[in-house]
């Protein structure tokens, strides 16, 4: 399999506040990977740090062969790579849905105007919300909302989708329908890395699962033997307050 | 909705009316009581000074001899006004018990208002002369020459003739600029003080007066273009220092003080300072509103003073307002690219220096050392104007915009940045328009702040709102009318200003819904 991203030794400190301390892990291209923890184990840390919304401390971040810590890469042409979707989505509350999703690649020179505007209106087609395309975020579901943002990261064709706790914020009627997108890319071979809490999710649908805990990888294993056999005291007692 | 709010506008108009009114009942009382107790206090020379109140124009020579009455055992207290107009209505009004003035200027005063008189005993005499720069020999002695010659062929004496002269020669026969002169010896700047008829003044728009003829025979002679400037009568010594102005007339006495400081020419007329003090003999006719209202806009169009100072007013405020939005943001992306991304440290200094020095000083100080220390070399007043208060406005403006971008969730900055807009792009985008409707009424404040704030503009003679209300004050001698009237252009601006703000608000509020 091609190895899309490779994190060395990955250290992140916040003052004197160690929060990863030391983290190793690759992934690879199509692969779905599930990130579980206890609560400010440092999960979001370390998908932040991916894109480096959060500057490591020190270590590499290699993606699709390059170093993206080193000072002289583009992060920004980086990012374009890598979709990110958010707890609070984060949709642009002055602009339309529409705008919403053609800002980046118009700004970003990947698309003009006209093209962008036909891959929004494809992309909302695609989760049946087109007649949301004139529309403030105002005026959305929670779940229309977190749908939107996460085809607002798909307009950019990323390489990569980072999802950090993507449904924590949703009224549980809604959760369903966002699992159900997120379910639709995997199948359609996206390589995902999802923080989440929704265990029957991470079960079903990832192909791995990494269990974050005192600022490193704990453990890291297909979810049928994670959930079987944890390994470690710490995820026998994390799953068994979670399960 | 809107009937309501115009209901309430009336109503606020009317309650204005009604407060002036009643104040204005209240001080016709009090002015009563005052003028009976003052009768009491009549000066009649200049042994009965000491224990008084004395008004004077601040700089002149009548302010550097009431200085030897000042504190001593009888507590004779000495009030120093910017203007002799000024002073006169203080006595008017019964603060002051007299006022000491030149006497050209104290007959002028008289004339208008018959309720002064000037005491038969003179206070002092003294000579007037033309100051020059130390350094400027060269030019001092080129106008003494010139003085000399005006001297001789009797010019001086058909200037003083004209403005200050007996009953058969006064207002006959003017001084005219001589029109077949080559004026190939560049321009000639006279800083002057244009308050103090008949030496100089404003008439229908123009500065008038003795000192400006002689002024304008000197250039005459030299080949000379004469310009003049006006401003405070204490700033004249500075502007002529700095090089703001070549020479200073204004009715100025030479003392020792002022000799530390600056040259004079030889004396071109001499006067004496006098007292003038209420005549309580003749009562006042008090003038009626409408003939108030006829002499104070209409009479030698004077309302032009208010409509040019107006659109100066206006117009410093647009310039100013659109320097301390640019300037503004841009300090403000600055201090919060630092903030975010620790980027431009040095800058940011630099910004933080900036705000706390431009926040921590009176805007009148700043102009006044924009215009007399940095901007020397700029003449245009309104220019200095608009760059004084614009970079006034951007401090303010900068920490208004500068909330206004932290009060937008940081997760809209890092959803922009984690779809690849870089940090610019970010702002501009998707930050800052958020940011605007966020801080929209703030910032409108600050305007309608830097609006009122202009008022001091007069500091450095530029004729704006409140400096064209001054200008008839000084020809009328009644404060009422035109401050109430400058007072009410304010207040109008003000409230159509907020209107249109309110209506642009709720328009932005609403493309979100
Ligand atoms: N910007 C920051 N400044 C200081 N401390 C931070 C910052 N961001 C995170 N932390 C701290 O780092 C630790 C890890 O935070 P992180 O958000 O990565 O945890 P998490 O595993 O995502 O938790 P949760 O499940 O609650 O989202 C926490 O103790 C948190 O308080
Ligand atoms: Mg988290």
């Amino acid at each position: 399999m091609d190895e899309l991203i490779e994190v060395r030794d990955l250290y992140k400190s916040f003052g004197n506040h160690k929060v990863l301390k030391g983290l190793n892990i690759k992934v690879s291209k199509g692969e779905v990977i599930a990130v579980i923890g206890p609560s400010g184990c440092g999960k979001s840390t370390f998908l932040r740090s991916l894109n480096l919304l959060e500057r490591p401390t020190s270590g590499k971040i290699f993606f699709e062969g390059t170093d993206i810590t080193d000072e002289s890469v583009d992060i920004n042409k980086v990012r374009e790579k890598m979709g990110m979707v958010f707890q609070q989505f984060n949709l642009f509350p002055n602009m339309t849905v529409r705008e919403n999703i053609m800002l980046a690649p118009v700004k970003c020179g990947k698309m003009k105007a006209e093209e962008a505007a036909v891959k929004a209106e494809e992309l909302l087609a695609r989760i049946g919300l087109l007649d949301k395309a004139g529309a403030y975020p105002s005026q959305l579901s929670g779940g229309q909302k977190q749908r939107i943002a996460i085809i607002r990261a798909l307009a950019m064709n990323p390489d990569v989708m980072l999802f950090d706790e993507p449904t924590s914020a949703l009224d549980p009627e809604m959760v369903g329908e966002v699992l159900e997108l997120m379910r639709e890319l995997a199948a359609e071979g996206m390589t995902m890395i999802v923080v989440t809490h929704e265990m029957g999710f991470a079960r079903e649908v990832a192909s791995r699962i990494l269990f974050v805990n005192d600022g490193g990888i704990q453990e890291d294993n297909d979810p049928k033997e994670l959930f079987a056999n944890p390994k470690t005291p710490r995820l026998k007692e994390f799953l068994a307050k979670v399960l | 909705m809107k009937k309501k709010r115009i209901v309430s506008y009336i109503a606020a108009v009317i309650l204005l009316a009604a407060v002036i009114a009643g104040y204005s009942y209240y001080k016709g009382q009090t002015e009563k009581r005052q003028l009976e107790e003052a009768k009491k206090n009549e000066i009649t020379g200049v042994e009965d000074l000491p224990g008084r109140k004395i008004g004077v124009q601040m700089g002149t020579t009548g302010d550097t001899y009431a200085k030897d009455y000042e504190g001593d055992e009888s507590g004779t207290s000495v009030e120093r006004f910017n203007k002799g107009t000024d002073a006169v209505q203080a006595l008017k009004v019964g603060k002051i018990d007299c006022v000491i003035i030149d006497i050209l200027t104290a007959e002028a005063f008289v004339e208008k208002n018959k309720e002064l008189k000037i005491l038969e005993e003179e206070f002092t005499n003294e000579d007037y002369a033309i100051c020059v720069d130390k350094s400027n020999t060269e030019l001092k002695e080129k106008i003494n020459g010139a003085l000399q010659e005006l001297r001789e062929d009797g010019t001086l004496q058909q200037i003083s003739d004209y403005y200050t002269g007996a009953e058969e020669v006064k207002g006959k026969n003017p001084y005219r600029m001589m029109q077949d002169v080559k004026r190939d010896n560049g321009t000639l700047s006279m800083a002057t003080n244009a308050e103090f008829p008949p030496y100089e003044y404003f008439d229908k728009g123009e500065i008038v007066g003795a000192d400006v003829d002689m002024m304008q025979a000197v250039c005459d002679r030299l080949g000379m273009t004469l310009e003049i400037q006006n401003m405070e009568f204490d700033a004249i010594i500075t502007a002529v220092e700095s090089g703001k102005a070549d020479v200073g007339a204004a009715g100025m006495t030479v003392t020792e003080d002022r000799l530390k400081s600056i040259d004079f020419t030889d004396s071109y007329t001499n006067s004496k300072q006098v007292i003038i003090v209420k005549d309580f003999a003749l009562s006042a006719k008090k003038q009626s509103l409408r003939e108030s209202l006829y002499d104070n806009f209409i009479k030698d169009n004077r309302y032009e003073y208010l409509l040019k100072g107006f659109g100066n007013t206006l117009l410093i405020t647009l310039f100013a307002v659109l320097i301390g939005i640019l300037l503004g943001l841009l300090i403000a992306l600055v201090r919060t690219g630092y903030d975010r991304n620790g980027s431009m440290p040095v800058l940011n200094l630099l910004c933080r220096i900036y705000l706390t020095v431009v926040r921590g000083t009176p805007a009148v100080v700043q102009l006044l050392i924009i215009y007399y220390v940095i901007l020397t070399s700029v003449h245009n007043k309104i220019l200095v104007a608009v760059i004084a208060f614009g970079l006034n406005s951007a401090a303010y403006v900068a920490e208004v915009i500068r909330s206004g971008i932290m009060s937008v969730d940081i997760g809209q900055f890092e959803a922009g940045r984690s779809l690849g807009l870089n940090y610019h792009q970010t702002m501009v985008s998707i930050i800052i328009p958020q940011a605007v409707k966020n801080i929209l009424p703030a910032l409108c404040n600050e305007f309608i702040v830097l609006l009122k704030e202009t008022s001091i503009s007069g500091y450095i003679g530029l004729m704006d709102l409140t400096k064209g209300g001054d200008i008839i004050r000084s020809i009328t001698y009644e404060a009422y009318v035109p401050l109430y009237a400058v007072a009410l252009i304010y207040l109008v601006t003000v409230m159509l200003l907020s209107a249109g703000v309110n209506c642009l608000e709720k328009r932005l509020r609403k493309s979100e819904r």
